[in-house]
């Protein structure tokens, strides 16, 4: 018996539009994509589409509007998979960095003038997890083309996607690059979540945290270690701010009261 | 009410939409709204490092991701006193040229050609046009391969760094880009061909001003110091301010920008039509071939205009590879200086980028960046109004929500930088009252009346702006009474210009409007030319509304007909509650 094509949804709040633009880079594959699964919406993509009941959403972008959210609680009814693609939609991204909701306000203000909107309310920026339930993250700013067919593949395949949850640190060991820390150079590798294949370091440029911060990191024997090599704390959180979001605020707490 | 409303627009990047609202035969309204939460961009990079602010920026957007490090390289190195060698300069406009063919080739074939064959996306029109879709998506992939070499990854690439690049390309892979593409150029002559000759739709045509950068020395290109316009004016990029002149609306979380008060187009089209004389080659034989007339006022040619493009970039990609692998790879560039203060400014494939940085003591002071599509959107949401009040007086309402969603995927707007679904709203007769009412609600409504005297019904908005000031309102005034004494007395409050105006309805109709689509109505605007004249600040003409009442004559010497007269009546009855 045939079985049914799996019905996907890819989706895009407020972002760059990177991740959907990495997905349209798929190219050769996009066609294979589009012939094994059936894709119901895909706005860069296509102008035929159909919001129901769907299998896997993959959604970019962080919740910066009552609309993002209000098409985010949507989507979450509509659909038995949820998968959150790109740094935005896992961590809140760039524009999540104004972790104080008055320091945030106050920014908004600096850039627009004002606060009210005809359109739609504007929120402060987070990831999809701080409103619905996430069943899968596919981290990186933008994703890895190779780990987002991987993660297709095997929700195609009705498997859970398997990631990397080592730091960048890692793939560059495998590249046998040499280490920037070694140069006096604060690289955020040892920090930072795999899966872009050490592209920076192996440019001879220090990892900037894209990915966001690795799950099985040891934050605190790291910051130690730069502390040590004479980076302070401030230029530390500063470099890891830049990418981390709300996931800042973690790593904030683990590093404090480590000493040298 | 009837609206014509895109809520998502497809194929494009990022999510925006656009609404419509039709009352009778006047199109009242039209907003092109951009969805995109606001991102803060512009304050996020303060207390970074340049270094830093690299990371950043780019991530404005993913599509024009290299331009946005493009300016902001040239702004912090002009700002940090950093020399640039000369390979350094060639390798940037390698990687630009990528993305130009990447992002051109992209719309191009799959975003915009789906529209003028019939299709909902490339991959159904790819069953009856395999090998556009095929070729389109070579080209793209190849404009990929180029960013990906050069920056060191497809999207964010962090290679291109202050006064160089982390890693140069080596010799093999310059050698390979400029292999293919010359490779590539039957195909770029085709694209050209193929988009040049497409049967555009004649609605909406209407003039604008063009605006780019001005390429040094007589050539084509995509980034200068100077930024020219259509209408000779050239502004030094230091003082971009004097071109954009952003404002705020209260229905997008993206910018606006006007020149000189009217909307402005930025892109390929405006590329072409300033500069199109400088191109070369095989590209400067398909412009004289190609351009007329129509494209200096139909937004649907930037598709042509990209087309030209993608053959220019291809033609001059082995120019710029002979050129840099003749030279060893330089050393790393260190700042001159850790406090500045600079602008850069690139064309992105959809439009001429400004970057402008204070620096003080190596950290980021001041940013302001103004992109692309919000230098658009005012342009964009004008041929949109003219698209929809040109096909409702034809008659051809259906067509409204397709062509609007047209003209918007034209201009190639990247939402993300700032922004499917067109909508058509129908006004119920008491629209207006609501409309007023509203704009009363941010304080109290000042009125001027225009018109004539000694022409029937020309005279009511005169008649009606002196009724009123007779019942006690105080800040009414007409035309001629306004004086550089008198305008400050209207001061910030709602302006309400009241006059006759022809729209083409019954006697009597009583319409609110937005003043700038009346001047933006080709039919209408010569009328309110003296508009300009008064001595109004232009952010007050800006958000200013017309009452209109149609009239029934407006022959020399005849009384105000009854019907302007009642719907007269009607307006102060409604002002007086």
């Amino acid at each position: 018996m045939k079985k049914d094509k799996l019905k996907i949804g890819i989706y895009e709040l407020t972002g760059c539009a990177g991740d959907a633009l990495l997905i349209l880079d798929c190219e050769d594959e996009l066609i294979n994509i589009f012939h094994a699964a059936d894709i119901r919406s895909f706005l860069m993509a296509k102008s035929d589409n159909i919001d129901g009941e769907l299998d896997v959403a993959l959604v970019e972008g962080s919740v910066s509007t009552e609309r993002d959210l209000q098409e985010l609680l949507d989507i979450r009814k509509r659909s038995k998979v949820l998968v959150a693609i790109g740094l935005c939609a896992t961590a809140g991204g760039n524009q999540a960095a104004f972790l104080d909701p008055r320091e945030w306000e106050d920014n908004l203000k600096k850039v627009y003038g004002r606060t009210e909107m005809t359109h739609t309310k504007p929120l402060q920026s987070k990831p999809l997890n701080a409103y619905v339930k996430v069943d899968h993250y596919l981290p990186g700013c933008p994703i890895d083309r190779e780990q987002f067919l991987s993660t297709l593949t095997r929700l195609l395949a009705g498997h859970p996607p398997e990631l990397h949850r080592f730091p960048v640190c890692v793939e560059c060991k495998w590249r046998e690059n040499d280490c920037l820390l070694n140069r006096g150079i604060l690289c955020l590798g040892p920090l930072t979540a795999a899966g872009c294949r050490a592209v920076c370091p192996s440019h001879n440029l220090p990892c900037v945290g894209c990915w966001g911060p690795a799950e099985e990191a040891n934050y605190t024997a790291e910051y130690q270690l730069l502390m040590e090599k004479g980076f302070d704390r401030e230029m530390i959180l500063r470099k890891m701010s830049t990418f981390s979001g709300t996931a800042i605020a973690d790593f904030a707490a683990r590093i404090r009261g480590v000493k040298k | 009410m009837k609206t014509i409303s895109i809520s998502h627009l497809a194929r494009v990047e990022g999510a925006g939409g656009v609404t419509a609202t039709i009352d009778g035969q006047v199109v009242t309204d039209v907003k092109f709204i951009i969805n995109e939460g606001p991102r803060l961009f512009e304050r996020l990079t303060i207390g970074k490092t340049p270094e830093e602010d690299l990371n950043i920026v780019p991530r404005i957007c993913a599509i024009c991701t290299l331009s946005h490090r493009y300016a902001a390289l040239r702004a912090l190195e002009k700002a940090l006193a950093i020399k640039e060698p000369p390979k350094v300069l060639l390798l940037r406009e390698l990687m630009h040229l990528g993305e130009m063919i990447e992002s051109h080739s992209l719309h191009v074939y799959l975003l915009a050609l789906p529209d003028y064959l019939g299709y909902p996306n490339a991959i159904a029109m790819a069953s009856k046009y395999g090998f556009e879709a095929k070729v389109g998506l070579e080209m793209k992939q190849f404009g990929n391969h180029i960013m990906k070499t050069l920056s060191g990854r497809f999207v964010h690439g962090e290679n291109p760094i202050l006064g160089g690049f982390g890693r140069f390309p080596t010799r093999e892979e310059l050698v390979f880009i400029k292999n293919r593409a010359v490779q590539f150029l039957p195909f770029a002559l085709k694209t050209v061909q193929l988009m040049c000759e497409l049967p555009y739709p004649e609605i909406p045509e209407s003039d604008t001003l063009f605006v780019c950068c001005h390429p040094a020395a007589g050539q084509f290109g995509f980034m200068g110091d100077e930024v020219i316009l259509s209408n000779g004016d050239l502004v030094d990029a230091q003082e971009y301010k004097k071109v954009t002149n952003e404002f705020i609306v209260s229905h997008s979380f993206c910018k606006r920008s006007q020149y000189d008060g009217k909307p402005y187009s930025v892109g390929a089209l405006a590329r072409i039509n300033n500069l199109g004389e400088r191109l070369e080659g095989e590209a400067g034989r398909a412009f004289k071939k190609y351009f007329n007339a129509r494209w200096k006022k139909n937004p649907l040619f930037n598709n042509a205009a990209q087309a030209l493009e993608i053959l220019y970039s291809f033609e001059r990609i082995p120019q710029v590879i002979e050129e840099a692998l003749k030279m060893p790879d330089p050393e790393p560039v260190g700042w001159g200086r850790d406090t500045g203060k600079a602008v850069g400014a690139v064309e992105a494939p959809r439009g001429i980028l400004f970057h402008a940085y204070d620096v003080s003591a190596g950290r980021i002071a001041h940013t302001d960046i103004v992109t692309p599509t919000a230098q658009n959107a005012e342009d964009i949401e004008r041929y949109c109004f003219i698209a929809a009040q040109t096909l409702l007086k034809k008659g051809e309402e259906a067509k409204i929500r397709d062509r609007m969603d047209l003209v918007i995927r034209a201009f190639d707007p990247c939402i993300s930088c700032s922004a499917h679904m067109v909508q058509v709203k129908q006004a119920p007769n008491e629209d207006w009252k609501t409309r007023l009412q509203e704009l009363a609600s941010g304080g109290e409504t000042a009125f001027v009346g225009l018109g004539r005297e000694d022409r029937s019904d020309d005279a009511a908005g005169l008649e009606l702006a002196r009724l009123l000031r007779d019942r006690g309102s105080k800040n009414v005034r007409l035309a001629e009474d306004l004086s550089e004494e008198t305008a400050p007395a209207v001061g910030t409050r709602p302006l309400v210009f009241l006059d006759a105006v022809d729209f083409g309805e019954k006697p009597g109709k009583i319409c609110l409007l937005p003043l700038r689509f009346v001047l933006w109505n080709t039919s209408l605007s010569h009328r309110l030319a003296a508009l300009t004249g008064l001595p109004l600040d232009s952010e007050q003409l800006l958000g200013a509304h017309l009452l209109g009442i149609q009239p029934a004559s407006i022959a020399e010497g005849g009384p105000i007909s009854a019907e302007v007269r009642e719907a007269m009546n009607e307006i102060l009855e409604m002002l007086g509650n």
